[in-house]
C-alpha cells in the first residue's frame, strides 16, 4: 500500500494532454491520498513506512498541491497545460517518496528527484530569464545536495555500515563517533539547506520562485522547501539521539538567524513582486530553522505550516495579479482592495500573515520563539530586530498593492474561492493553535 | 598494491579533467575514470555478488551510457569542442594541486577506524573539489555538467572507501538521480543554445539581486 501511494501521482499520466481530464485527475490524485494515507500510519513496507511527522507533512503537501492543481486550471493556457501537471506530478511523487522514505538513503535519493522535478516546473515553457533560473538551480541544487549525500555515506560509515533504516541508525548513534557525527551534521546542514535556502547557500532560491509561473512558485515554496526541512528535521533528531543536540542546536541557529536578518535584508532592494515573495521564503525557513534550534521542533513544525499555507496564498494570489495586470513591478501595481477585493483582499492580508501580524498563526508562532530566545537576550534581541526589519520590507508592498495608485485590473474566470478557503483555514490556525497535535508530532519525532 | 595503485590513477584521471581544454578529451577521461572506479570496486567486492552487480550497473550508466549522450549532445549542439575558462592552464592546475593538497590534508579528519579503503578518501575529497573547481572556472554549460559528474563520482569513491558501498537499492537511485540530471541538463543546454544561440553561462546575467 506504501509503494502505491509512491505511484499513486503518476496516474495523472494517464490523461495525456488533455487538460480537462488532467485537471481531474491532478485534484484526484492528491484527494485519494488524504484519504488513503491516515489508514496507513505505521505501516512498513521495504525502505518506507510512514510516521505521524510523515503523515503530517504528506497530508499538508496533497492539500496544497490539490489547491493548486485546482486554481491553476484558468492558470495556464490550454496548450502549455500540460507542461506543469507533468511536471507536478514528478515532482508530487518525489515528495510523496521522501515523507514514506524511512531510510537514510532513500530520503536522499527522493530529496534530489524533487529537485529535479521541480526544475521542471521552473523551466515550464521557457524564455531566456527561466533558463538562467532553472540552470543556476539546477546546478547549485545538485552540487548542495551532493555535500549531503557525503553526510549520508559518513553517518552510514559511522554506524558500521549495517543499516540505512531511521530507527535503526537511531539507536546505533549514541555509541557512533561524535566527531565524526558533528562533521556529518555539519555537510548534511549545508547539503539539505541548501535546498531548504539558508543563507549564504539561497543564491538559486529567489530566481527559481520569481521566475516560475505562479502555481509552480506556489507549489515550491509551500510543498518544496518543507522536503529539504523534513529531512533536517530527521537529521536533528539523530544528533540529539546521539546526544549532540547542542552541537546542532548553534549551527541551526546560526544559519536561521543569518538567514533571517539577511532575506530581510533583500526584501528592501526588491522590486517585483514575487521575487519579494521568494525572499519571504528564505526568512520563513530561517525562522522555521531557528525555532529547530531552540529545541522546539513543535514550533518548526507549526511554523512550516502556517509558511506553507500563507505563502501558497501569497503566490496564487500574485499570479492572479500577474496574469491580469502583466506587470510585476510592486509599484505598478495599485488599488487592489477596493478595485480587484474578491483577488486583493486575500492578498494583501496574506501579506499581513507573512509579516506576522494577528491574528495570523505566523505571529503566533514568531511570538513562541522570542519568549524563548529571550533566556539569552542578545539571541532574542537580534530575532527582534530581524523580524521588524523583514515587517518593514513587506510594509511599503502591501500599502502600495493594496490601496495605492494604479492601472484598475478587470476580472476573470478565476477559482477565486479557493483564496478565501486559505485564508479561512490561516485564520483558524493563527485564533486556534492546535499546540497540543504539534507537541505529540514533536514526541514521534524525538522518540522514532 | 593494486588497489592503490587504481586509486592514484583515478585522481590521475581528475587532474587531467581539469587541465585539459578539449571537451572530447575530458568526456574521454570520465569515461575513464569511471572504468576505474568499477575495477577499485570489484577489488573491494571480495566475491560479493551484489557488489559486483552495482558495479556492472554503474559501469553501463556512468561509463558508457553517460559519455554517449554526451558526446553526441557536444556534436548535435555544434559549438567549438574547446573549453574556455576564465582562468588559464597553469593557474588551473595551480589550484588544482593546492586543493588536492588541502584534500590530503584534511581527508586524515575524515577517516574512519573501520574504513575498508582509508586511502580512498583523501583522493575522493580532491575529486569533489576539483569537480567545483571545473564548475566555477569554466564557461560552457557542459563542462559545468562534467564538473558534476567528476563531483560525484568523488562522493561514489568517498562511499566506498569509507564504508564498502551504499547498499545496492541506495546506490541505483543514486545513479538513476545522476542520469537523470545530466539528461535534463542536455535538454537545458540545447533550449539555451535555441534561446540565446549560445551555451555560455557566463554571459547568462539578466537575474540580479
Amino acid at each position: 500500500m506504501l509503494y502505491l501511494l509512491v505511484f499513486l501521482p503518476l496516474l495523472v499520466f494517464l490523461a495525456r494532454r488533455e487538460t480537462p481530464l488532467l485537471v481531474r485527475l491532478s485534484v484526484l490524485v492528491p484527494v485519494l491520498s488524504l484519504l488513503l494515507a491516515p489508514f496507513l500510519l505505521g505501516r512498513a513496507a521495504g525502505p518506507f513506512r510512514l510516521d505521524g511527522v510523515g503523515l503530517f507533512y504528506l497530508l499538508l503537501t496533497d492539500l496544497i498541491y490539490g489547491l493548486v492543481a485546482l486554481f491553476a486550471r484558468g492558470y495556464f493556457p490550454r496548450e502549455e497545460a500540460w507542461r506543469f501537471y507533468w511536471a507536478g506530478a514528478l515532482f508530487l511523487a518525489s515528495a510523496h517518496g521522501a515523507y514514506l522514505a524511512h531510510n537514510l538513503g532513500m530520503l536522499w535519493v527522493f530529496v534530489e528527484g524533487s529537485t529535479l522535478a521541480s526544475a521542471l516546473l521552473v523551466y515550464h515553457k521557457g524564455g531566456a530569464r527561466a533558463l538562467e533560473a532553472t540552470w543556476k538551480y539546477l546546478m547549485l541544487g545538485s552540487v548542495g545536495i551532493a555535500m549531503g549525500l557525503i553526510g549520508v555515506i559518513l553517518v552510514y560509515a559511522l554506524v558500521g555500515g549495517a543499516t540505512l533504516d531511521w530507527g535503526e541508525v537511531r539507536s546505533l548513534v549514541a555509541t557512533a563517533n561524535p566527531e565524526g557525527l558533528k562533521v556529518a551534521f555539519a555537510l548534511l546542514l549545508v547539503g539539505f539547506g541548501t535546498k531548504v535556502g539558508l543563507f549564504p547557500m539561497q543564491a538559486w532560491l529567489p530566481d527559481a520562485h520569481a521566475e516560475a509561473p505562479g502555481p509552480a512558485s506556489a507549489l515550491l515554496s509551500g510543498t518544496l522547501l518543507n522536503v529539504a526541512f523534513y529531512a533536517l528535521l530527521r537529521y536533528t533528531a539523530l544528533m540529539q539521539a546521539a546526544g549532540l543536540f547542542p552541537f546542532a542546536s548553534g549551527l541551526l541557529l546560526a544559519f536561521g538567524l543569518l538567514s533571517l536578518v539577511f532575506a530581510a535584508l533583500f526584501l528592501f532592494g526588491q522590486k517585483e513582486y514575487k521575487r519579494l515573495l521568494a525572499y519571504s521564503s528564505m526568512e520563513h525557513m530561517g525562522l522555521a530553522v531557528f525555532a529547530l534550534g531552540l529545541g522546539l521542533p513543535w514550533l518548526a513544525l507549526f511554523h512550516t505550516l502556517a509558511h506553507s499555507l500563507s505563502k501558497t496564498l501569497a503566490f496564487l494570489g500574485a499570479s492572479g495579479i500577474l496574469a491580469l495586470s502583466h506587470a510585476k513591478e510592486v509599484g505598478r501595481v495599485g488599488g487592489l482592495v477596493l478595485h480587484t477585493p474578491a483577488l486583493g483582499v486575500p492578498f494583501v492580508l496574506s501579506l499581513a500573515a507573512l509579516g506576522g501580524l494577528p491574528p495570523f498563526p505566523l505571529f503566533f508562532a514568531e511570538f513562541k520563539a522570542v519568549e524563548v530566545a529571550m533566556q539569552w537576550p542578545w539571541l532574542g534581541v537580534s530575532y527582534l530586530v530581524g523580524l521588524g526589519l523583514a515587517f518593514a520590507g513587506l510594509l511599503y508592498p502591501m500599502a502600495q498593492m493594496g490601496f495605492g495608485q494604479g492601472k484598475p485590473i478587470g476580472g476573470r474566470g478565476w477559482d477565486l474561492w479557493l483564496l478565501w478557503l486559505l485564508l479561512f483555514l490561516l485564520l483558524l490556525l493563527g485564533v486556534f493553535p492546535p499546540v497540543g497535535v504539534f507537541k505529540a508530532l514533536e514526541v514521534v519525532l524525538w522518540r522514532l | 598494491m593494486a588497489l592503490l595503485t587504481l586509486v592514484l590513477a583515478v585522481l590521475a584521471t581528475g587532474f587531467l579533467m581539469v587541465s585539459r581544454r578539449s571537451l572530447d578529451a575530458i568526456i574521454r577521461l570520465y569515461a575513464l575514470q569511471n572504468i576505474l572506479l568499477a575495477l577499485v570496486s570489484f577489488e573491494l567486492a571480495g566475491g560479493e555478488a551484489h557488489f559486483i552487480l552495482a558495479g556492472l550497473a554503474l559501469f553501463a550508466v556512468k561509463g558508457v551510457l553517460i559519455p554517449w549522450y554526451l558526446f553526441w549532445l557536444v556534436d548535435r549542439l555544434e559549438v567549438s569542442h574547446e573549453v574556455e575558462g576564465y582562468l588559464s592552464v597553469s593557474l588551473s592546475l595551480l589550484l588544482a594541486g593546492l586543493l588536492t593538497a588541502l584534500a590530503f590534508r584534511v581527508g586524515e579528519a575524515f577517516v574512519l577506524p573501520e574504513a575498508p579503503l582509508p586511502q580512498g578518501v583523501p583522493v575522493a575529497l580532491a575529486l569533489v573539489l576539483l569537480g567545483i573547481l571545473s564548475m566555477v572556472s569554466r564557461k560552457k554549460a557542459i563542462s559545468q555538467v562534467l564538473g558534476f559528474l567528476a563531483l560525484e563520482n568523488g562522493v561514489f569513491l568517498m562511499a566506498l572507501s569509507e564504508s564498502h558501498g551504499l547498499p545496492l537499492f541506495v546506490e541505483l537511485g543514486v545513479a538513476l538521480d545522476a542520469f537523470a540530471a545530466v539528461f535534463l541538463a542536455g535538454i537545458l543546454i540545447f533550449r539555451i543554445k535555441g534561446e540565446m544561440g549560445h551555451v555560455d553561462t557566463a554571459r547568462m546575467r539578466s537575474l540580479r539581486g
